[in-house]
């Protein structure tokens, strides 16, 4: 082969990229937290904190064990050694604090069945006993696919091929991003954007938020998203 | 090419004052690796040669990608079944001889092991060997290749041994090239077009071939 080598210009390895996936942690939950009553992303200052005898095995999808809100979400999730069964599922415990809101606490529940789950919380002010507003599903339309290409900005012979959850909006808009699904290792399927619509994409990873725009016009894309902190080895 | 030691063999059979059917065995060394042919002239100046010859090689850290700290395998196997023709084309010049022919090479593999050599950390977490995988780069020439070149020194020894040379080069059969991933690696197959397209022109197969050569 390296004689072969000789007679050849091109190397073997031009252009080729290494590949990286980020399905480290299998069961992981995305966790949304919003104004119960408003439906806004919860406040900067929010905190998270994992309780229970099973925090020492949580962590942030980027494998990361400072776990923290960025626009109101987080994603956790095992420690890719910890599998949970069907007679063993992992209960952890997260608690959400922000100032001038009523602390709460929520039950997660990893099982073998359900690697993915959203968790959707909404914190109310201190003292409002409003009932928590109700956001209607997002309507449907016809499918298209979305394929994500993670981008190392230091480093354009690595390319990530990232496995999170999405969220979209439409451009311009102010209103908080909404699930849009989990994206397995760059590709996700969504029935939840219409044609002729521009959309901001947003995932959050490793404490950082990355986001995209397209405008759909057929029913498949290639997009390329920066993703910073997966970059780090 | 293929056409020449048939058109090389019916213009010797017009002049049978030069016909001398010697015989002889050959084992080489060289770029093609170790092998063992059968040497039969028809004439002075026309010889055939039947053989094969095999390549199993593994080196270790030979192949690198550029951003990965990587150790690496190599193994090439190329196995090849040969029939070649000598043709001396100057009277009385017995020691240049034009050589061409085709081999079918039965397996004509290059592969590559890259294994990332760092401990891999995601965010705080280490990730063992099997979950940070490998990468295989996997090139097969499998096919039919002719073969032209020159030989060098006597086809044959004037008494029982002698030793000749053989430059020249097969064209082997189009590459297929493939790239396997495992572990966090596993999407690396996605490289494989681009991969394919670098090989491609991968055909050249230079042969430098010394002969040791027993006449019966």
């Amino acid at each position: 082969m390296l004689v072969l080598a000789g007679m050849a210009c091109k190397k073997p390895t031009e252009n080729i990229k290494v590949v990286v996936d980020t399905d480290i942690i299998k069961y992981t939950a995305m966790i949304t937290v919003t104004d119960a009553q408003t439906g806004n992303a919860a406040p900067a200052n929010a905190t998270i904190t994992v309780l229970g005898e099973n925090a020492q095995h949580i962590y942030e999808l980027s494998g990361k064990k400072d776990i923290k809100l960025v626009q109101g979400m987080v994603t956790i999730g095992l420690h890719p050694n910890i599998v949970p069964s069907a007679q063993s599922p992992i209960r952890t415990t997260v608690e959400i604090a922000a100032s001038g809101y009523t602390t709460q606490r929520r039950e997660i529940i990893f099982t073998a069945e359900k690697k993915q789950q959203l968790v959707p919380i909404g914190i109310s002010r201190v003292g409002n006993t409003q009932p928590p507003i109700v956001v209607p599903p997002p309507p449907v339309y016809q499918e298209v696919s979305l394929n994500f290409t993670g981008r190392c900005p230091n480093r354009a012979d690595v390319e990530i091929r990232p496995s999170v959850y999405v969220s979209f909006r439409k451009s311009g808009s102010t209103a908080p991003f909404q699930y849009l699904g989990y994206m397995d290792k760059g590709h996700i399927s969504t029935n939840l954007l219409a044609l002729n619509e521009s959309y901001d994409f947003q995932i959050v990873y490793g404490g950082e938020s990355y986001q995209v725009s397209q405008r759909i016009e057929q029913s498949s894309y290639q997009l390329t998203i920066d993703m910073n902190e997966a970059c780090n080895f | 090419m293929i056409c020449c030691p048939l058109v090389v063999l019916a213009q010797s059979t017009g002049n049978p004052q030069n016909t001398i059917y010697t015989k002889a065995v050959q084992l080489n060394i060289g770029t093609q690796g170790i092998g063992a042919a059968f040497n039969y002239g028809f004439t002075d100046k026309f010889t055939a040669r039947a053989g094969i010859n095999v390549i199993p090689i593994k080196a270790n850290d030979v192949f690198k990608i550029s951003g990965l700290n990587s150790s690496s395998h190599v193994s090439a196997n190329f196995y090849n079944l040969h029939l070649l023709a000598d043709y001396a084309l100057f009277n009385g010049v017995d020691w240049f001889r034009i050589v061409g022919g085709f081999a079918y090479f039965i397996k004509a593999k290059g592969d590559v092991r890259i294994i990332p050599s760092d401990d891999y950390q995601y965010g705080d977490l280490t990730l063992t060997e099997e979950q940070i995988g490998y990468v295989d780069l996997k090139v097969d020439w499998k096919g039919l290749a002719p073969y032209l070149g020159i030989g060098l020194l006597r086809s044959f020894p004037k008494r029982k041994f002698n030793v000749n040379m053989d430059l020249g080069t097969y064209y082997l059969h189009r590459p297929k090239a493939n790239i396997i991933g495992t572990g966090i690696l596993s999407g690396n197959s996605s490289q494989t077009p681009q991969f394919q397209s670098n090989i491609k022109d991968y055909r050249w197969f230079p042969i430098v071939q010394v002969n040791f050569n027993y006449k019966f």
